[in-house]
């Protein structure tokens, strides 16, 4: 079934022009991939389906609903949840609030118990510092919680703004594992990322956006081999 | 706009102009009622005060709320000087300008560095501890009993039985402070004024010496706020702390700059011109039944304005104006009609060519980055970097998204200290040198990330702040910006206003504008990014043929393709640390940077 | 010598306490919305008057008329945030400032106009009376002024920690785009912060009219006041706010018997300058928008 479909969506900052006509979709249940090199308007992608910039044409369907206009707590209501680049947690506050405040929309609120108990299963560490403050804790335990904190919020559709950002290798296995599991258990995943290998290993399909424009697109297993993913990449 | 229907504007204003002015001079022999005198004379009055503040809340962009403090300096000063020594106010006059602008200089180097809302908090509460202290020293100020003038007749006293003398008095000062304020906004610190208050980082960038500048801004208005308080003295023979010291007359000056129009030459002028006869009227009409009416309607001038007209009612009138220009002249005021394009000459030279060993291997090394350093907090943003740039080289800078590109542009152009390493350029050790502008001075020029071109200030301008890095003189600043507004093809929009322009003539000009500084080394930070291909190559080609006058470039890109055929030398960095150096063709082909780009286990074919 | 030491110190503490709430307000909104409210003496003032009237015409307690006060000035609060404050949260800091300037005037000089410039007294039956404990006087109205204050930080306080609008209110002024991922409507929760803290320097106001007086520029004496509270116990943090309304009331309770009361103002305007010269951050402030 068609999750969510994206069409000849543009976004401008001003009289920027950040994105192009662009236009995917995602069916329930699959991990998608967007990859592109730096400014090629990931983020500007993701943002737009959060509600945090409006398309000036183009539109948004999630489940039978139009999305484009909808501000950003609605779309949240509705179960698109993003996962921001560079986390953006509330450092001032401990493990616990900040998943707390994951679970602001009504919706989730209801089953917060529950899904804190999802959530400290799925990240022991988490649990054993609920206590202790975001901004203290190492770059690999934030992306945890941050992570945990979208899943809060109960989400159809999760989306990750390059979490493997700043990260260690090591960590950054651990972080695409949780997704492959989180995405077993139902959630349909959308992830923007820079580091190919790790993301098309685990999409079932991806696309690559340069300068605003969608150039490529197929199964993740078929783009990895393709030599024109690394020419984008390299410029050689 | 067509040029003869500019010209014919332009005209009409300055006749218009010379009218006015003639108006306001033989105005005081018309008016016979001293009523009408003395809203004559508290219009020129405030006229000074408004445009005196204007100096530094408009052209500078300093929310000063204190001024009063200047006001009451001046005051006290050559009233206690005549009182006590018997000294003229003219002089005591200068005295008290001269004693308020020491004070200033004590408020403003420490003040400057915050924010402007905090700005603004300890400028009132500079001017309330002066209030404080003028009534706590009474044995010199006689505190909040005030000091009365005796009345004595004649110029050397400057005092008058007649109203008239005064107001042609403050009529020229308000003269003086408008011409003066012109003056400013057409010459080199009042670009420079401008720039700053437009975008700081920008303007530091480009050699504006902005503490300086801010400095300057903030004398000149505190002369001028000072002599007023003397005049006021002399006009009402009686001073105490609580008129001369208090904060609605920081308030006021503010107010009427804001209503008439912040940051203009005249709108200071017209706020007080509107706002006086009001609350002089509203005074009269109301009578002390209703004191504080006028207040009230300030209040709600002023909130109004500065939510929905925060340009000021000048701003509204020069609008209605060029519609009636318009109507006047029968056609559109904006004309599709483009200025001719100059065709450039391609040996043209825009910039002192530099002259580059015809030996590539010859070259000397222009710069140079030893073991570079910076961390912030527990992280390690640059790592012990080190490469060497020849002259006339493009070297890029390449990395994934947070290594550590911009850091190092910080890093090299006085926005940030390393915490250890050096930095050489021509064999000089510029590490330290701190702010930005300084290192305007040393010829290394740099763009940014996110395009700061001067938004309110045209084309024209914005190179011209470049510019006047080199040339003082305003004409031939002009005549130079000129030819560098040829040299990019930004002549079709050379009058229009920078936030007016398209992303691909905004980053046009941002090489414009600081190549009119006349770097010998350019740091270019992702200047291609958001363009589409047609665009990405106007921009190589200008790139190219600022390489082929003989400046050396430092060149951060995303853009794979476009940095792999421009640079001839490539540096990539990764975490902070180099990771790879050499050409482009060996470094796309070198396992460490495919690694760091598409990850470890990647694999080509 | 020892008792007076004490009676300074139950005095300054009660006065602290009241200043603290005077204060909150501030903190608060200058936390979240990131403005500073010039206009919020003039709030003071206005339900300092509210509060006189409500005694005046229909006999309330002020006590009691807090409880009315409370609701009015938050929607008040509200109202003005939607009007005048939200049009300017993207625009230039003269705009933001000139137009809480333009309200305190406006405020203050409809004051005057209706009301004007005679001092408003609330006299109860319980105005003068003291409690004595052992040897040491405690004025009956500061005693309950402290208790409600001390009452409504403590609910302040629990209300921002434990309920989701209050944590919302927090995560916002912490991390402006995060909150609005987290389906946080940003521009909901604006208004009720700028509510509150409109709500509770009402509620001050009210609390604060049997120990004084009102007047249409009394807000001038509780604005400087609350801004070296706020200054000083860090522009941004509630509880640095607290500690701050203590030290002042501290301060002025020795200050004013050792020195002088009427160096009141002069101290707190230096330890004002000093604090924005050499620790802009104050004690607990937290280094963002200095």
């Amino acid at each position: 079934m068609l999750l969510i479909n994206i069409e000849k969506i543009s976004t401008f900052y001003g009289d920027l022009q950040a994105l192009y006509e662009i236009s995917f979709c995602i069916e329930e249940g699959e991990i998608v991939s967007i990859i592109g090199n730096n400014g090629a308007g990931k983020s500007t992608a993701l943002n737009t389906i959060s509600g945090v910039f409006h398309p000036k044409s183009g539109t948004i369907n999630f489940m039978g609903n139009q999305i484009e206009k909808l501000f950003s707590h609605q779309i949240v209501e509705l179960g698109i949840v993003q996962i921001p680049e560079a986390r953006h947690l509330f450092p001032r506050m401990s493990i616990l609030e900040n998943l707390q405040l994951g679970a602001f929309v009504s919706r989730a609120r209801m089953e917060k118990e529950k899904t804190i108990r999802y959530v400290f299963d799925l990240f022991p560490p988490l649990e054993e510092r609920k206590y202790q403050l975001a901004g203290t804790l190492s770059g690999g335990e934030q992306q945890m919680l941050a992570i945990a904190r979208g899943l809060m919020a109960r989400p159809k559709l999760l989306m990750l703004d390059e979490p493997s950002l700043g990260l260690a290798p090591k960590i950054v296995k651990q972080v695409f594992e949780v997704v492959k599991q989180v995405n077993r258990e139902g959630i349909t995943v959308l992830l923007v990322e820079q580091n190919v290998y790790y993301s098309l290993n685990i999409s079932d399909r991806a696309y690559v956006l340069e300068n605003g424009k969608i150039v490529m697109q197929g199964s993740g297993k078929n783009l990895l081999k393709d030599e024109n993913v690394r020419r984008t990449y390299l410029g050689i | 706009m067509k040029v003869t229907e500019k010209k014919t504007k332009n005209r009409l204003l300055n006749v218009g102009k010379y009218f006015l002015v003639l108006f306001l001079i033989v105005l005081p022999l018309i008016v016979k009622n001293p009523f009408y005198q003395d809203l004559l004379f508290m219009m020129f009055f405030y006229s000074v005060l408004a445009g005196a503040w204007n100096f530094i809340g408009g052209f500078a962009g300093q929310t000063s709320l204190g001024h009063t403090a200047f006001f009451g300096i001046g005051a006290y000063t050559s009233t206690l000087l005549y009182l006590n020594l018997g000294i003229s106010p003219w002089i005591g006059m200068l005295a008290g300008a001269a004693l308020a602008m020491l004070v200033s200089i004590a408020i403003a180097v420490p003040c400057f560095r915050l924010k402007s809302h905090f700005f603004a908090l300890s400028t009132i509460a500079f001017a309330e501890v002066l209030r404080y202290l003028s009534t706590y020293f009474r044995g010199i100020t006689k505190g909040s009993v005030g000091l009365l003038i005796p009345f004595n007749n004649g110029w050397p006293t400057f005092m008058f039985r007649n109203k008239i003398p005064y107001i042609y008095l403050t009529l020229t000062l308000m003269l003086i402070v408008v011409f003066v304020s012109y003056l400013i906004k057409i010459s080199k610190p009042g670009y420079y004024l401008r720039a700053l208050r437009e975008n700081q980082d920008a303007a530091e960038s480009l050699g504006v010496n902005t503490s300086l500048y801010k400095l300057i801004a903030l004398l000149i208005s505190v002369f001028f706020v000072a002599l007023a308080g003397t005049f006021y003295a002399q006009y009402l023979l009686y001073i105490d702390p609580e008129t001369v010291f208090t904060f609605s007359i920081s308030i006021s000056m503010a107010l009427f700059s804001i209503i008439g129009g912040i940051g203009t030459v005249t709108g200071p002028i017209l706020g007080a011109f509107i706002l006086t006869p009001l609350d002089v009227m509203l005074r009269a009409w109301f009578g002390n039944q209703y004191f504080g009416i006028n207040y009230i309607i300030y209040g709600i001038v002023l909130v109004v304005v500065v939510i929905y007209l925060p340009s000021g009612i000048i701003s509204w009138i020069e609008k209605k104006y060029n519609l009636i220009i318009e109507k006047l002249l029968g056609g559109k005021l904006f004309s599709e009609k483009v200025v001719k394009e100059l065709v450039f000459n391609q040996n043209e030279v825009m910039f002192p060519k530099i002259k580059l060993e015809e030996d590539i291997n010859k070259r000397p090394i222009l710069f140079e980055v030893k073991e570079l350093t910076k961390r912030f907090g527990g992280l390690v943003a640059v790592n012990n970097v080190d490469f060497k740039i020849k002259q006339g080289d493009i070297l890029g800078l390449i990395g994934p998204n947070g290594a550590g590109k911009t850091t190092i542009f910080n890093l090299v152009s006085g926005f940030l200290v390393p915490d250890s390493g050096k930095v050489l350029f021509k064999g000089k050790d510029i590490t330290n040198i701190k702010p930005p502008h300084k290192i305007c001075a040393t010829k290394i020029g740099r763009t940014f990330q996110v395009v700061k071109p001067f938004q309110k200030m045209t084309v024209l301008e914005n190179v011209m702040v470049g510019t006047f890095a080199v040339i003082m003189d305003r004409k031939r600043a002009e005549k130079k910006a000129r030819q560098l507004v040829n040299f990019f093809g930004l002549n079709k929009c050379i009058d229009y206003l920078a936030e007016n322009l398209t992303i691909a003539d905004r980053k046009k000009l941002e090489l414009c504008r600081v190549l009119a500084t006349e770097p010998e080394l350019l740091l270019l930070d992702e200047v291609m990014s958001g363009l589409n291909p047609k665009e990405t190559e106007e921009i190589i080609n200008l790139v190219r043929k600022i390489s082929e006058q003989g400046i050396t470039l430092l060149v951060i890109e995303h853009i794979m393709q476009v940095i792999m055929t421009l640079s001839n030398h490539i540096v990539v960095l990764n975490y902070g640390k180099k990771i790879a150096e050499g050409i482009p063709k060996e470094i796309s082909k070198n396992r460490k940077v495919i690694d760091a780009y598409l990850g470890e286990e990647y694999v080509i074919n | 010598m020892f008792i007076i030491i004490i009676q300074l110190l139950i005095n300054g503490l009660l006065v602290g306490g009241l200043y603290a709430l005077v204060s909150i307000g501030l903190c608060l909104i200058f936390g979240v919305l990131e403005i500073i409210n010039f206009a919020h003496g003039e709030f003071l003032m206005l339900s300092m008057y509210m509060t006189y009237w409500l005694f005046n015409i229909l006999g309330i307690d002020p006590y009691f008329s807090a409880l009315i006060v409370f609701p009015v000035f938050f929607i008040f609060g509200t109202i003005i945030q939607r009007t005048i404050i939200q049009p300017l949260l993207n625009a230039p800091s003269l705009n933001q400032i000139f137009a809480t300037v333009g309200l305190s005037m406006i405020f203050q000089n409809i004051a005057l106009l209706l009301w004007k410039a005679d001092f408003r007294i609330v006299k109860t039956s319980y105005s003068s009376k003291v409690i004595i404990i052992g040897d040491y006087r405690i004025g009956f109205t500061r005693l309950v002024a402290f208790l409600i204050a001390s009452g409504g930080i403590l609910i302040l306080f629990l209300f921002l920690e434990n309920t989701y609008t209050g944590k919302a209110i927090r995560a916002l002024a912490q991390e402006r785009r995060a909150s609005q991922l987290m389906g946080i409507n940003i521009f909901k929760t604006y208004q009720i912060a700028f509510g509150i803290g409109i709500a509770i320097t009402g509620l001050a106001g009210a609390i604060l009219m049997p120990l004084f007086y009102a007047f249409p520029t009394v807000g001038n004496l509780f604005s400087l006041i609350a801004f070296v509270v706020v200054i000083l116990g860090g522009y941004n943090n509630l509880v640095g706010a607290l500690f701050g309304g203590l030290i002042i009331g501290l301060i002025e309770s020795f200050g004013g018997f050792f020195i002088s009361p009427h160096l009141k103002e002069a101290i707190y305007f230096i330890i004002f300058i000093l604090i924005l010269l050499f620790k802009p951050t104050g004690l607990l402030g937290h280094k963002e928008n200095i």
